[in-house]
């Protein structure tokens, strides 16, 4: 198309998507925020009941929803802080290589992108059986006798939410890694810079947009998964997902499910924002040496 | 360097484990899942085909996917053109529209979706499946396909018009072949997002309509899961990984993956 000229085509060729987000993406959440400030569920008979924040005042009087909402950000907050852990010097390592072991590498650890969530969690469930694998390996190596309780716990949880999210965070800390000139490290090199200085002042602070974006990402992910909890957490460790799911499917109390998903909503975006300001506040202070 | 090799080996062994694992489980030859497996035989890969309620969900996560991926680049394409090209105004209101619902959390999305399809109808119905698959689906999509627009070459364009090529036979012969990689990345990758989705089918696929990672879902949840659910697993596994050595080697996983700015 050599000449695409006139706005209106511009315009014509973006109806679709602007009617696709408008009508399916904010219609629908503007509805939902609509709904959870309802006092009851609107039916046949009452189909437009009164407005009240008689949801929200019920969620933040109970202490079972607290406790639901501290866990989701606990669970968020111990997901992020292991994937970024281990993630970094996976990325680190990848980009330092090519060719087929690169493949590999990139193959194991971006596979739950490439393979159901499903699979995996089925996989985690088999490993965490009772008298499973991980159990009869943990026997034989002398650490413990007796049956072990390992599914419907907190640590089996976040392991299998970190092994979820695990390759989000490596490809974008892949992707922030290489952008790293190779000359500013080999400056520092020729300076006379010790590894763990070179890391610290100089490869850290490089990347840190995309640590920023890569736990903001991975926290928004894990705390509002559903999935995992329900397979592996279940009710021990109660988060918010799972009570938007059964107040929204199998209870159909739509204005409390609706509440609740703002609350969760909420609470994703305040950690993230918590976060990411207080990196820049760091950063403004000079506590790294910005190159 | 060594400790990391180490370090970075020792994470690989853990991410294969849970995907090796539904292998040994499903040569089992009775019907409980446990390792190591109790008897030897392929009966579980084998019911896999007489499965019906399996095979129909199948057949229903193809197609679904299929009509996605299609339409996610039908719909994407020519916005990326537009937003590359035209001089549309509030270029960065539109871009930030585009690729939010990214931002929101799925749950809280899918929620949205089904009280507000509920009363037109749209609830258990294969067409809100495509229409909810597709607003996760498009921010993806869009982005592979403004990065491939961007990086067009406009002066071939220029000379296939100066040579006399109408806009139509520019289009197909000199800006489409340019496209084909962005195309079919985006392609692959929007059908794998919709193919693997279970949050966004669990509210909405109505009963005896669920996909394939919903029956496995269910069966897993609430009734008795049999091997064929560790054998399904594993085929779809390794139909994953050939589809991604594929990819990055010829295209290039990261190249597409990390298309974010």
């Amino acid at each position: 198309m050599p000449r695409l000229g006139p706005q209106a085509i511009s315009l014509a060729l973006l109806v679709p998507i602007l009617l696709l987000l408008i009508l399916f993406f904010l219609f629908p959440l503007a509805y939902l925020l609509h709904l959870s400030a309802l006092a009851q569920q609107p039916t046949l008979q009452n189909p437009f009941p009164r407005l009240s924040f008689v949801n929200y005042v019920k969620i933040l009087q109970d202490y079972f929803y607290l406790s639901m909402s501290l866990n989701s950000v606990l669970v968020g907050l111990s997901t992020t802080f292991f994937t970024v852990a281990i993630a970094y010097p996976v990325a680190f390592y990848i980009t330092r290589i090519n060719g087929w072991e690169r493949t590999l590498i990139s193959v194991a650890c971006l596979l739950p992108i490439f393979v159901n969530v499903i699979v995996s969690i089925l996989g985690w469930y088999i490993l965490l059986l009772p008298f499973g694998i991980i159990q009869q390996a943990l026997a034989g190596l002398g650490i413990v006798s007796g049956p072990l309780q390992l599914l419907r716990t907190f640590p089996a949880l976040v392991a299998v939410l970190v092994y979820e999210h695990l390759p989000f965070a490596v490809l974008i800390l892949v992707s922030s890694l290489q952008a790293i000139p190779a000359d500013k490290i080999n400056a520092a090199r020729v300076l006379g810079a010790s590894v763990p200085r070179i890391v610290f002042s100089l490869i850290i602070p490089l990347t840190m947009p995309g640590l920023v974006a890569c736990v903001i990402l991975v926290f928004s992910l894990s705390a509002s998964s559903y999935l995992a909890p329900i397979l592996i957490g279940g009710q021990r460790t109660p988060v918010l997902p799972l009570a938007i799911f059964s107040y929204g499917t199998e209870l159909q109390n739509w204005p409390l499910a609706a509440a609740l998903s703002f609350v969760l909503l909420v609470l994703v975006v305040a950690v993230s924002f918590v976060f990411s300001s207080a990196m820049n506040h760091i950063a403004k202070r000079g506590q790294w040496e910005f190159v | 360097m060594a400790g990391l090799r180490i370090f970075v080996y020792a994470v690989i062994a853990i991410m294969l484990l849970p995907v090796l694992i539904t292998f040994p489980v499903a040569l089992t030859a009775t019907s409980r899942i446990s390792f190591p497996p109790t008897g030897l035989s392929l009966r579980w890969f084998d019911s896999i085909l007489t499965d019906q309620v399996l095979l129909q969900s199948i057949a229903r996560s193809f197609w679904l996917a299929l009509t996605v991926a299609v339409l996610s680049i039908a719909i994407a394409l020519p916005c990326a053109f537009a937003i590359q090209r035209g001089r549309v105004g509030y270029r960065n209101v539109l871009e930030t529209l585009i690729t939010s619902p990214r931002m929101i959390p799925q749950i809280v999305l899918v929620l949205a979706l089904l009280v507000y399809f509920e009363p037109i109808r749209l609830a258990q119905k294969f067409a809100g499946l495509v229409i909810a698959h597709l607003v996760i689906t498009i921010p993806f999509a869009f982005r592979t396909l403004l990065v491939s627009v961007a990086t067009l070459d406009r002066r071939l364009e220029a000379s296939s018009d100066v040579l006399g090529a109408t806009p139509l036979q520019t289009f197909r012969l000199i800006v489409l072949p340019q496209l084909k990689t962005g195309m079919i990345a985006s392609f692959i990758f929007t059908f794998i997002l919709s193919f693997n989705n279970v949050t966004l089918a669990l509210f909405l696929s109505g009963i005896g309509q669920r996909t394939l990672p919903v029956e496995m879902f269910t069966r897993m949840n609430v009734a008795g899961m049999t091997p064929v659910i560790p054998a399904i697993s594993f085929v779809l596994s390794v139909l994953g990984v050939m589809l991604f050595v594929v990819l990055d080697r010829t295209i290039g996983v990261y190249r597409f993956l990390a298309a974010r700015e």
